[in-house]
């Protein structure tokens, strides 16, 4: 047959076709435009430089399934290649010029979600993915690796802190968090205790299933939502604090579309909170940090929520330290490669993109590079730790604690218990799925 | 079912994977549909008819010699691929064959500050490269609408105009010399002559022009050493409304032969695109109804040029009828320059008013000061006819930019920006377009200009007129592609280079017939 022989729309059944109907005339919108501003900001097609990899490939693949030129299984490994990032919308001209009026924002992330989802609906599963997916529903959080991740332990890492369950605040700790980098929700619960902010931990924490929405599995998604909200009404929760930027994003954007008006949480993510408290005098820095930092714009806040503020208030109200920053705007084209999947299933393309990170991060003549991702943290402290003068890469709640007085270490082993005195981060990689067999 | 082409033989494959390694050929359908269109109107009910056999991702300029003489062997047409982002369609394979995609080759080879150079591969986009020379406070400054997505690559294919040209030059002035495979395989350099770090010089023919512009029908760029100026100290933008077109139009003339050297680009807004503005553009800021045409003006350089130039420039405008139209449009609309590239993506039918989804298409030529009323009531009356008789199509006003390097005052980057339904395109439709660009092209030849200031002539509308517009010079073109593309194997049909091998041969365009005498 030719390469070109005629591709039978059907076979993919109606699933296809309703996700067309769907999304024809906003691919449309990209596709007439097809000036791919997109294209240099993505940090995916940053280091692949592969056409297929751009958000405008895939927009234009929606056009291409509409005229029944190809399906789902002929791009779904496309469709892998993303973050979620969301640099591709903003830098969209058709954001850009139609946002404000017509709330006409260029939706790749949901697109890519869609596409996913609609890959598994139709058996097209990608194995690495599938076999974290199957691990996380069995254990209930992520299989961060390396560490045992069970549901009996998703609060070691609260141990001796003797925090309370339940109340009308929660504090939200899943996954890479609660297994792997312990110190930064030690060091967030102890913040908030200096601080005098009352909360509680859920009776039984569930990852929040943005992975798996993330990675095309809705209906496991849900089932993980469905649980937390459960627990969170059980314990009278009217307030969820996010230490993680995916979870703020995943409350904030997935769970109002699975449970509509009845979801009527405050959903506060902790830079934000934390910005609060020092403005109003409510937790004070009392020692000084004499290092020199730059900060990473975790894409979920900076990107997606627009929360690029509170974090650089914070930096600035710690005294001794010396902070470099580069903008917001600049950090557009910033990642670490951590997102929606992308370490699982391409570990070597998220290496690299943390790589970058790094070294853009030393060539400003830093000793440390602060985030407010937990997810971002692994692989950007691998990288950090390979450049000729090591980079530190700290978590800004970890910074926060020390600048207060508290001690933040972390429970686990995970090579970052020191949290700022001299952090490394682990040599594990999150994206090595073998260790899962 | 009929037999797969040569170029998706296993044979075939397996040989371009012996030389480019196995990821860099790429044979499935998503990954050469999204490698068939650029922004430019695209008969989308046709995309089939236009989608490449295979594509390769080389690294090197030795891995596309073996591809050129690869498809040399088996008669395989071969089309490059830089950003893809312009508005002809020189990377549109009209004929299958191979597309050669050099976004891998995008590395920085060397920054000499001494020589003031950087060298760099094709695949490079000017704004990466540009936060990579901040570092060093200098810059290449090659800064055309599609600054964020286009690469060095296909400005050397276009041989692109820069919204600053005025003050720094466009892409043949700012790029010294580059590596180019030619058609038969071979890796030359070619400059002014002299080393590639050599600005100018007098020895032999002037070959950088030759292939400056050769829309890939005289091979592929590889790299390209280009200029290094010194990051500017002050950027000055002003902003002058006028009552009028006409107005505006003689204060254009005083402010670009005012001999400001810093004046880096004057840009003149006709009554169309201030109405259109108003109309759809929410992003632009609300101005008087007395604002008729607007003339927007920028400055480059050093302090201690820019302050005293930037006062004479305010002087100039409101002796000739200018009043200054604020900071935060002079400001604002200029940082956003590179942004208004993308209109709306919105527009209006004429019969209903009713908002519909439209692509931006932006027409260009190159038209003399003396002409531009002109060609701006002819252009809109053409827009008018298919605006009537289509209902897909809507007129969005035209731009006039100063077009020449370092002399702003004789001629003019003009553009006549056309809003598509590009849902509706049928054939009958398409073809009513290409009519429209048909006729755009002759008004721009009628009043003595070029088809193309920077977009480039080989498509389909433009490219029956390339040979009129060149009169006997399109002869020696044919000669010089029949000689260094025996096979004809570089983006065949573009420029209706056909017949520089058959005096008879057909045109790819839609049965047109013309091309050659």
């Amino acid at each position: 047959m030719t390469a070109d022989a005629p591709y039978d729309p059907t076979s993919d059944g109606e699933l296809q076709q309703e996700f067309v109907e769907q999304w024809r005339n906003a691919a449309y919108g990209c596709f007439s435009s097809g000036h791919k501003f997109c294209r240099e900001v993505c940090p995916v097609m940053q280091v692949t430089r592969n056409e297929n990899h751009t958000p405008t490939a895939f927009h234009a693949n929606v056009v291409a399934m509409e005229q029944g030129a190809y399906g789902i299984a002929d791009v779904a490994e496309d469709y892998v290649h993303c973050t979620q990032c969301g640099a591709c919308e903003l830098r969209c001209p058709n954001t850009l010029f139609t946002g404000d009026f017509y709330r006409n924002r260029t939706q790749t992330v949901k697109l890519v979600k869609a596409m996913r989802a609609l890959a598994v609906d139709s058996g097209v599963e990608q194995p690495h993915w599938k076999r974290w997916i199957e691990a996380t529903v069995d254990r209930r959080n992520e299989p961060v690796l390396e560490v045992p991740v069970e549901q009996e332990r998703v609060r070691d890492w609260a141990e001796g802190l003797d925090l309370a369950t339940g109340g009308e605040t929660v504090l939200f700790v899943d996954c890479e968090a609660a297994f792997f980098r312990t110190s930064v929700a030690r060091s967030t619960a102890q913040v908030l205790n200096a601080a005098g902010v009352e909360f509680g931990l859920m009776r039984e924490q569930w990852c929040c299933g943005g992975p798996a929405s993330e990675m095309g599995y809705t209906a496991h998604a849900r089932n993980f939502a469905e649980h937390n909200v459960a627990d969170w009404r059980a314990i009278g929760a009217r307030r969820i604090i996010t230490l993680d930027p995916h979870d703020y994003i995943t409350f904030t954007e997935d769970y109002p579309t699975y449970f509509g008006a009845a979801y009527d949480f405050e959903i506060l993510h902790i830079t934000e909170l934390v910005a609060d408290l020092v403005r109003d005098g409510k937790l004070t820095f009392t020692q000084p940090i004499e290092r020199v930092v730059t900060y990473h714009d975790p894409c979920r806040l900076n990107k997606r929520k627009g929360i690029h503020e509170s974090p650089r208030e914070i930096l600035r109200a710690i005294p001794g330290l010396t902070f470099k920053d580069v903008d917001h705007v600049t950090q557009w084209s910033y990642c670490s490669g951590a997102g929606a999947g992308l370490a699982i299933e391409k570990p070597e393309i998220t290496a690299e993109i943390s790589r970058r990170r790094v070294t853009q991060a030393a060539d400003l003549g830093v000793d440390a590079l602060v985030s407010a991702c937990v997810w971002s943290e692994r692989p950007l402290s691998e990288q950090g730790a390979k450049l000729e003068q090591p980079l530190d890469v700290i978590d800004l709640m970890e910074l926060v604690a020390q600048a207060a007085g508290v001690d933040g270490r972390g429970v686990t082993a995970v090579r970052s218990g020191g949290a700022v005195a001299g952090v490394r981060g682990g040599e594990a990689s999150r994206g090595a799925p073998e260790a899962l067999a | 079912m009929t037999a797969p082409p040569i170029a998706q033989s296993d044979p075939f494959l397996d040989e371009l994977r012996s030389i480019l390694g196995p990821d860099g050929v790429r044979a499935d359908k998503p990954a050469r549909w999204n490698r068939t269109r650029v922004p430019a109107p695209f008969p989308v009910h046709r995309w089939a008819d236009y989608a490449p056999d295979v594509v390769v991702l080389p690294r090197t300029a030795q891995e596309i010699a073996g591809v050129v003489r690869l498809a040399n062997r088996h008669g395989i047409p071969v089309v490059p691929r830089a950003g893809a982002t312009g508005l002809n369609d020189g990377a549109v394979p009209l004929r299958r064959g191979i597309i050669v995609d050099v976004k891998r080759m995008n590395q920085i080879r060397e920054i000499d500050l001494v020589d003031r150079t950087v060298t760099v591969g094709p695949g490079i986009n000017m704004l990466k490269l540009n936060e990579e020379l901040r570092k060093h406070g200098v810059m290449f400054p090659d800064d055309p609408a599609s600054y964020p997505c286009s690469l060095v690559g296909g400005r050397i294919g276009t041989s692109g105009w820069s919204l600053i040209g005025g003050r720094y030059g466009h892409t043949r002035d700012l790029v010294i010399s580059f590596e180019i495979v030619l058609p038969t395989g071979e890796i030359i350099r070619v400059g002014d002559g002299g080393g590639r770090k050599i600005r100018k010089s007098s020895t032999g023919y002037q070959l950088k022009h030759l292939f400056m512009g050769h829309q890939g029908t005289l091979g592929i760029v590889t790299e390209a050493t280009l200029e290094l100026v010194p990051r500017p100290e002050v950027e000055f933008a002003a902003f002058f409304h006028y009552p009028s077109f006409q107005a505006a139009y003689e204060s254009t003339g005083a402010l670009t032969k005012s001999g400001l050297a810093t004046l880096a680009g004057v840009v003149l807004f006709d009554e169309w695109k201030l109405r259109y503005l108003r109309r759809d553009d929410e992003a632009y800021i609300p101005q008087a109804e007395n604002v008729r045409a607007v003339v927007a003006t920028a400055m480059y350089g050093t302090r201690d040029e820019v302050k005293p130039a930037a006062r004479r420039l305010v002087r100039t405008a409101r002796e000739s009828g200018g009043t200054y139209l604020g900071d935060e449009v002079s400001q604002g609309d200029w940082a956003a320059r590179h942004d208004r590239y993308a209109t709306p993506l919105h527009g209006r039918l004429r019969t209903t008013g009713q908002v519909v989804p439209m692509s931006w298409h932006c027409e260009d030529a190159a038209i003399n000061y003396s002409a531009l009323p002109q060609v701006m009531e002819e252009w809109h009356a053409i827009a008018d006819r298919i605006i009537d008789r289509y209902g897909i199509f809507d007129d969005w006003g035209m731009f006039f930019y100063t077009n020449a390097a370092h002399k702003p005052w004789g001629d003019y980057l003009v553009e006549i920006d056309i809003g598509i339904w590009e849902q509706k395109l049928d054939d009958v439709n398409w073809a009513g377009w290409v009519e429209a660009k048909h006729d755009i092209a002759a008004v721009a030849l009628k009043y003595g200009g070029s088809i193309t200031a920077c977009h480039g002539a080989t498509r389909e509308g433009d490219a029956e007129l390339a040979a009129e517009e060149m009169g006997g010079g399109f002869e020696v073109m044919k000669a010089i592609k029949r000689v260094l593309d025996p096979n004809n194997i570089m983006n065949p049909g573009k420029y209706e280079l056909d017949t520089a091998y058959d005096p008879n041969a057909p045109s790819p365009f839609s049965g047109r017939r013309t091309g050659g005498n």
